[in-house]
């Protein structure tokens, strides 16, 4: 549903004008399915916010089903949905949250001030030019999972 | 105007003879009111028994000229008015300013009318009085009921509202009064009727004079109705009069002074006939002030254009109108509804460092302390005394050393703000002795310089001695309850 507001992107060209053209703007791309549930409400957090800090960030979708897509699913290693990455100024921008994996937020977001926040400390750092930021989410509000190499 | 100044002294003539008879009529009366009624000779101080002694105006020659005046040009036709002429040499004009004052003048001769009325009947139904307030209504009831005992017998349908109607019948049976004499009924009836008479004539008049408004003050007339111009009119004596006034005047012909001395005017609202207008009763009284002064600056505005015949066709004052409706409206919209704003960007905005009395007060609490910047200090070429002693632990710089006096904390007032806590626990020790302390703490310290001392150097740095527990604690609570 709140796909009406967020804009959801299915070709390559659309991924590569956006991530070049946000200029001085965090670029917030999520990759997932509409349909899955968890996606479902990381959307709706994604969608109430975007207003708030349209100031300094953009939201889009990424639909993890179409073709062109799947170049990015594999070179971002998106194996979970959703998978939400973050970029500067066409710099992809690392989050270390406290799991394995920093360069991407995996799961759905708990409440909207998360995602705020989250997009906050990544402005920050990249205005300061650092590549990674800390997230400033507590522990227990961050989705666990597990990483596994080649199903090992 | 002589002729006004003329009714005006004999009017003056005729209250002077009016008090004269009425002197007269007191002995009279006096006498019939014992035969009659024992117990209403007290309440009357002022007794009048003609109706012509209190009630002079219609018999009055002004009163029957302008009558007159009014009735014939009701009757003709108004020919069109003539444009150039000076508006106070019109022979119209004049008869307006006169009906306008002869209005007032009824006005009082009715409420005159209505006392007497009101007085003579008391003796019937008393009650009536308070039930029914409007002066014409009065007496509209009370020749409807004529001397009837039982109310319901008389229908006073078509005349009061039926609450009110309910509220007679109930109140008619309880009345102590008795029926009135033959006499006395006859003049309250004739009373009754002059004052219908007096009503009617003052209609006749009024509707006279709107019916002309429109011809002298078409602009006014177009903003706030025919009737109130009129009387503004009347008030300011004349229309280029009403014109060189200032707007804020014009607000307020026709105010009421009802300020007794020592209260304020604040609270009231200076409106004077402008309040009567239709704009301003259908605006809500939240609004009423703003629209008084828009209404009086607009009038004012046609006013102006009226005395120098300038728009005879009132499209001016339409315009007017049309303009104080549309403002009036626009106030009464409600404000736009709220965007949600974003978020800043942050780091944007420079932090905005604030100053001031408050501000100070607040550092003060954390500010060093005169002990501490002693003991920051140093003197040249002499080794500073530690707490651990030979340079190890804290060291105590100018403090303790001699020259100074600066060894104990004095009890100078710092403007450092205690922990409450802390703040208990320093004046329990200051005020109780020995019998509520701990079992546990002691007032000897073991400092490795002197051994056992007794003073113990470290609560002069404010550090505490090491062996005080405050497990149990002398001035402590328990921290947590919780219900089992």
């Amino acid at each position: 549903m709140s796909s009406f507001l967020l804009k959801t992107l299915t070709k390559k060209e659309e991924i590569d004008r956006i991530i070049r053209d946000t200029i001085d703007e965090v670029l917030v791309l999520r990759f997932g399915r509409c349909t899955d549930t968890v996606c479902l409400q990381h959307d709706d957090i994604l969608a109430k916010s975007v207003t708030d800090v349209s100031k300094f960030a953009k939201v889009a979708l990424v639909d993890v089903d179409s073709e062109d897509v799947q170049v990015y699913v594999k070179y971002f290693d998106i194996t979970w949905f959703p998978s939400t990455v973050f970029f500067f100024n066409a710099h992809h921008m690392k989050l270390d949250s406290g799991t394995a994996d920093h360069t991407k937020w995996v799961g759905a977001f708990h409440i909207k001030q998360d995602f705020i926040d989250v997009v906050e400390a990544i402005y920050r750092g990249a205005m300061k030019g650092k590549m990674i930021v800390q997230c400033p989410v507590p522990p227990e509000r961050i989705p666990k999972y597990q990483l596994l190499y080649k199903d090992v | 105007m002589a002729t006004l100044e003329d009714s005006f002294l004999a009017d003056l003539d005729e209250l002077s003879d009016n008090e004269a008879e009425m002197d007269e009529n007191d002995g009279d009366v006096g006498n019939e009111e014992e035969d009659v009624d024992m117990d209403m000779a007290d309440l009357e101080t002022l007794n009048y028994d003609d109706l012509d002694t209190v009630s002079k105006l219609q018999k009055s020659q002004r009163y029957i000229d302008i009558m007159q005046k009014v009735e014939e040009a009701l009757g003709k036709d108004s020919d069109g008015a003539e444009k150039g002429t000076v508006l106070e040499d019109d022979p119209e004009y004049k008869l307006i300013v006169d009906c306008n004052q002869l209005s007032v003048d009824i006005e009082n001769e009715i409420a005159i009318v209505h006392s007497f009325i009101r007085d003579k009947y008391k003796l019937k139904f008393q009650e009536l009085e308070s039930l029914v307030h409007h002066p014409i209504d009065y007496a509209r009831v009370v020749k409807k009921i004529g001397n009837e005992t039982d109310i319901t017998l008389v229908d006073l349908g078509d005349l009061l509202p039926s609450a009110i109607i309910m509220g007679i019948s109930v109140t008619s049976l309880t009345t102590k009064g008795s029926p009135l004499p033959e006499d006395v009924l006859q003049k309250v009836l004739g009373a009754c009727d002059r004052a219908l008479d007096l009503d009617s004539a003052r209609k006749k008049v009024l509707d006279f004079v709107e019916s002309k408004m429109g011809s002298i003050a078409p602009n006014l007339s177009a903003i706030v109705g025919s009737a109130v111009a009129a009387k503004l009119v009347g008030t300011a004596g004349g229309v280029s009069a009403l014109a060189k006034m200032p707007a804020c005047n014009v607000q307020v012909l026709g105010h009421k002074r009802k300020n007794l001395a020592g209260f304020s005017s604040t609270s009231q609202s200076r409106v004077g006939y402008i309040e009567q207008t239709e704009i301003l009763q259908s605006t809500p009284p939240g609004l009423r002030a703003r629209a008084s002064r828009l209404v009086a600056a607009k009038s004012t505005l046609a006013a102006r254009v009226d005395a120098t015949r300038g728009d005879m066709s009132g499209i001016n004052g339409k315009a007017l109108r049309e303009e104080i409706r549309k403002k009036i409206e626009k106030w009464q919209e409600p404000p736009p509804a709220r965007q949600p704003k974003p978020l800043p960007v942050p780091d944007s905005e420079p932090k905005k460092r604030r100053g001031g009395r408050r501000l100070r007060k607040m550092k003060e609490r954390y500010a060093v302390t005169d002990m501490r910047k002693m003991a920051n200090r140093m003197r040249f070429g002499t080794p500073e005394e530690s707490s651990l002693g030979d340079g190890l632990g804290e060291g105590y710089g100018m403090l303790g050393q001699a020259g100074s006096n600066r060894l104990r904390v004095s009890s100078v007032p710092s403007k450092l703000k205690l922990n409450a806590k802390v703040a208990k626990k320093l004046k329990e020790r200051q005020y109780t002795g020995g019998a509520t302390t701990s079992g546990l703490t002691s007032s000897l310290a073991f400092t490795p310089v002197q051994g056992i001392e007794l003073c113990n150097p470290q609560q002069a740095l404010g550090l505490g001695s090491g062996t005080q527990s405050t497990y149990f604690s002398e001035s402590g609570t328990f921290s947590k309850l919780k219900k089992i």
